[in-house]
């Protein structure tokens, strides 16, 4: 619809701004012009013959040579564009005229309407129509009109498949449901809202499915079926053609160039008219190039630190940046959180740490030191043996998280016998110890069971499995439960908790639920905008937050502890996460801040928090000494906006 | 699984009955009559007459229709009007011809369609450029155009193959292939076409999920990613795509054969037309149809194969 209104507005149509649109409007346009006039201006008349000059190839007297019985190429190609393109359009005419009410009509009624008609589609569509259309030549006799119409009533079944999903999903709009209750009849609706919408597609088929009728036409023509001699048509000077190949090769370029382009011309206005297609583009994982990461900084105790991830910024090729200046480590067997609203960056760090970023967005700078080696911005080569051997990943929607066309036995077994080096039956008894160790009763079943065969929780603790068989140190769970009921939520978390327990490997868990981060995890960083704004222990940073940002979470989270008193509303943050690349200078939270005041404006230092953590906020100090809380009506933002304009 | 296969079948043979009806109608809706075709000519009115009479042209249409659909059912399509042979021992001479030339120009499509796509999708925006370039010319070049060109090329400047004529499977298969060389290509070029769009727009659409960056976060290698998983996935649409080009191909072939000049089911449909030949007409249909069902069938089988949500129903 956007890109329809967007064509309104500028003078030329969106399909004319591309060269195939221009050449394919602007040939057929130019073909049907000087074909119908052609008698009026060719040099020869079609049938006239000069005997002396026969096969000739192109000369001043005879632009495009001369066929068998030397008659005039020029003029003969250019009037036999008349026939083919009229008889293709009325062909097209038909089928959308038999075809659309169809589409229609079963995308209103759905269920046994749709069915039958979809049946009834499927088995024309199957016929092989040019052996039709010469079994209806031998019946009714050469007659091009009333076979090319037989011809659109072929076609209209492959319409109807391949529009009647437009026309459905057209439906689904809201504006026709309330033009419906509205008391606007189905005509009317059809008219008014359905085929509009589907304005684009249709157009799109109407142009293919004429270039289909001018290849049609003209194969019927090679066979002999065309208009007759002495009239021209393409078809049948090809055949000439092949039949004088030997004495003069020249004669089949005029009629087979006329013919080509104008197909050509026709497929052209399609694609212009379908616009680019949707489907992102696949770019390979490149060999990185190595950044300028700053030196490890051993120092500070190495004593079990698995992970240590200093300054780390994230960018966009060319483009903002997405995460700047992340620091936070976790040790061995440790849980930690990683928090906040979407768009605030948690999963953009947590894929860094796989090098498995999307394509265009890379670590820009900062260190990434897994098990005392530098790991940020490793080629491709070296970052595919950390993955899942020593990092793996377990995503948020655990139904598209597996290959729907292998089975999970497939899909164990595969990176088993990969990561340890084990046969086929070894491979399958390791993959059906996997599923029990995730929890899975009837692992046989499972193994032998296709991914849309498993339930929700089922699927993830599949995935869960498929996390572990390279026994990685540590597990990055990326919203693992929010997909999931609440109930299977539980059992998912308690299953992360038992395995950290059993294997002794890190948990990353990217969320933004507070309540699982209470749940199971030992620490957590507060992400906003691409930054750490709070990091400290579960226990000290949800029970005594310092920085603003986590006092509001804290409010607006609905959850409330069994010994809290329930607070009368819960508090909203007003605003919402500045966009990467629109960040404020100093505290990025300072539009949206109760707190906010003048010397947040300005960049500044985090200040050391609870034990070990810290704490972005300038205010700190004096927010703890006058025990601010976050109110849970908004005050004082407007205010403080002003004093930061600079 | 059964379930799926008796649909398909049920759906088949809707086909053939729709087929013979149609053409059964296209038949009995004119004005020209069998007993003239076949006295040609000089016969006089009288003489048409009784022939038709003779030929149960006069009887009930409904009669006629249940008449010659039984016979159809059992493979009799009566004898040719013009030489007066027997309808099903000449097509099923010639049959052969136009399905072989059908399958190995649809695999030929298949493979070399499936290759150009994977490399477009995988290879880079260049690439893909290139490769949408060439399906959107060859997708405009008419066969029976394209046909002509290659003759001249390949068997009149280059002589490496034979321009016209057929040589049979049981001649030798290299002769056989040699004949069949020239038509195969010149089909499978614009069917190679479409496959290599669909198999590109399956192969990113499937790289683009998100159980390839699970794959990913196990370190899967990328060949695997892109020649076992993403291929596997692409590979639905595209032999989807393929039964609908078997469809398209079969008839390209049938006016193909008149260009080389391979004794297939075409010239007898062109025959047929020509002579209003009603009983080969209805013949060449329901036989033609009969070849692409079996062969959507066995797509469908393939299908079944490929995709274990329909394997498991």
């Amino acid at each position: 619809m956007s890109s329809i209104r967007q064509a309104k507005h500028q003078r030329i149509p969106a399909f004319l701004r591309s060269w195939g649109g221009v050449f394919g409007a602007g040939w057929l346009i130019f073909m049907f012009l000087a074909s119908i006039t052609a008698r009026w201006w060719r040099p020869y008349d079609v049938a006239e013959q000069d005997l002396i000059a026969r096969l000739q190839g192109p000369s001043s007297e005879y632009w495009l040579g001369t066929d068998a019985v030397g008659r005039d190429l020029f003029s003969r190609v250019f009037t036999a564009g008349a026939l083919p393109l009229q008889a293709s359009a009325v062909m097209v005419l038909v089928a959308f005229g038999i075809g659309l009410p169809l589409i229609l009509i079963a995308a209103e009624r759905g269920g046994r309407v749709e069915e039958a008609i979809g049946r009834f589609a499927e088995t024309i569509m199957s016929l092989p129509s040019t052996v039709i259309l010469l079994a209806a030549i031998g019946a009714i006799g050469n007659r091009i009109y009333p076979v090319m119409m037989i011809f659109g009533l072929l076609v209209s079944a492959a319409l109807y498949r391949i529009l009647i999903g437009v026309a459905k999903s057209s439906r689904q709009h809201l504006y026709i449901d309330a033009a419906r209750v509205d008391g606007m009849g189905s005509i009317r609706v059809n008219l008014a809202h359905v085929l509009p919408s589907m304005a684009r597609p249709i157009a799109v088929q109407a142009a293919i499915v004429y270039a289909i009728g001018l290849l049609i036409i003209n194969g019927l023509a090679f066979l002999g079926f065309g208009p007759g001699e002495p009239q021209p048509s393409w078809g049948f000077m090809i055949k000439d053609a092949s039949d004088n190949i030997f004495n003069s090769p020249w004669m089949m370029v005029p009629p087979g160039v006329a013919l080509s382009l104008t197909v050509m011309a026709a497929n052209a206005l399609a694609d212009a008219l379908a616009g680019p297609l949707g489907i992102p583009e696949y770019t390979p994982p490149k060999r990185r190039r190595t950044i300028s990461a700053s030196p490890a900084q051993q120092s500070e105790g190495t004593d079990n630190l698995a992970l240590s991830v200093r300054d780390l910024s994230v960018v966009v090729e060319g483009g903002p940046t997405l995460v700047s200046g992340i620091s936070f480590d976790l040790r061995q067997g440790e849980v930690m959180g990683l928090v906040g609203e979407s768009g605030c960056g948690k999963t953009m760090t947590a894929r860094s740490l796989l090098g498995l970023l999307p394509a265009g967005v890379e670590v820009s700078s900062g260190s990434i030191i897994w098990q005392g080696r530098q790991i940020a911005g490793l080629p491709e080569r070296d970052a595919i043996k950390i993955r899942g051997r020593e990092i793996a990943m377990i995503s948020q929607e655990p139904m598209v998280a597996l290959d729907p066309l292998f089975s999970v036995k497939s899909q164990l077994t595969r990176p088993l016998r990969r990561f340890r080096g084990v046969g086929r039956r070894e491979a399958r008894r390791i993959a059906l110890e996997l599923l029990r160790q995730v929890g899975i009763v009837d692992a046989e079943r499972v193994l032998r069971c296709y991914p849309h065969q498993l339930s929700g929780g089922m699927a993830q603790r599949v995935a869960i499995a498929l996390a572990l068989t390279g026994s990685p140190k540590l597990l990055i769970a990326d919203e693992p439960t929010t997909a999931l009921d609440v109930t299977v939520q539980a059992e998912i978390l308690s299953l992360l908790r038992a395995l950290v327990a059993e294997t002794g490997m890190s948990v990353l868990l990217v969320s933004h639920d507070l309540g699982v981060v209470a749940d199971i995890c030992d620490r957590i960083a507060v992400m906003y905008s691409g930054q750490v704004v709070e990091a400290g222990t579960v226990a000290e940073v949800l029970e005594d937050p310092y920085h603003p940002y986590t006092m509001a979470l804290l409010g607006a989270n609905p959850h409330v502890a069994d010994d809290a008193p329930e607070p009368e509303r819960l508090a909203a943050i007003s605003g919402s996460v500045p966009p990467p690349g629109n960040w404020p200078e100093g505290c990025r939270f300072a539009d949206r801040c109760q707190f906010a005041a003048s010397e947040c404006s300005v960049a500044f230092e985090p200040e050391p928090a609870h034990v070990d953590g810290m704490s972005l906020c300038i205010r700190t100090g004096e927010l703890r000494r006058t025990g601010a809380q976050w109110a849970p009506e908004h005050r004082g933002a407007e205010l403080a906006v002003e004093s930061e304009a600079p | 699984m059964p379930l799926y296969i008796a649909k398909r079948l049920a759906i088949g043979v809707g086909t053939i009955w729709a087929a013979f009806t149609l053409t059964f109608l296209l038949v009995h809706s004119t004005d020209n009559s069998p007993g003239a075709v076949r006295l040609g000519m000089g016969a006089t009115p009288e003489e048409v007459e009784v022939e038709n009479e003779r030929l149960g042209w006069n009887r009930p249409l409904l009669t006629q229709y249940a008449d010659d659909l039984g016979k159809m059912v059992r493979l009799d399509f009566g004898q040719s009007l013009i030489n007066r042979g027997d309808v099903r021992d000449q097509l099923s001479d010639r049959l052969p011809v136009t399905a072989s030339i059908s399958v190995l120009a649809t695999l030929l499509a298949g493979i070399v369609g499936t290759a150009l796509g994977v490399v477009a999708a995988v290879r880079g925006r260049g690439t893909a450029k290139a490769v949408n370039a060439f399906s959107g010319f060859s997708l405009s070049i008419p066969s029976f155009w394209l046909g002509v060109v290659l003759v001249y090329f390949f068997a009149i400047r280059l002589d490496l193959l034979p321009a016209t004529g057929y040589s049979r499977f049981s001649e030798g298969v290299g002769s056989w292939l040699q004949s069949l060389a020239l038509p195969v290509i010149t089909l499978a070029i614009g069917g190679a076409a479409v496959v290599a769009r669909m198999a590109a727009s399956g192969m990113r659409e499937a790289l683009a999920r998100e159980y390839i960056t699970t794959l990913r976060a196990i370190g899967t290698p990328e060949w695997r990613i892109r020649y076992i998983h993403a291929l596997r996935a692409a590979s639905l649409p595209v032999v989807g795509a393929l039964g609908v080009q078997f469809i398209v191909l079969f008839g390209g072939s049938v006016i193909i054969e008149n260009l080389f000049a391979l004794p297939g089911i075409g010239q007898a449909a062109l025959f047929g037309a020509t002579g209003n030949d009603f009983p080969i007409l209805i013949g060449v249909v329901v036989m033609s149809t009969a070849v692409v069902v079996i062969t959507n069938l066995v797509l469908d089988l393939l299908t079944a194969v490929l995709d274990p949500k329909l394997r498991t129903r």
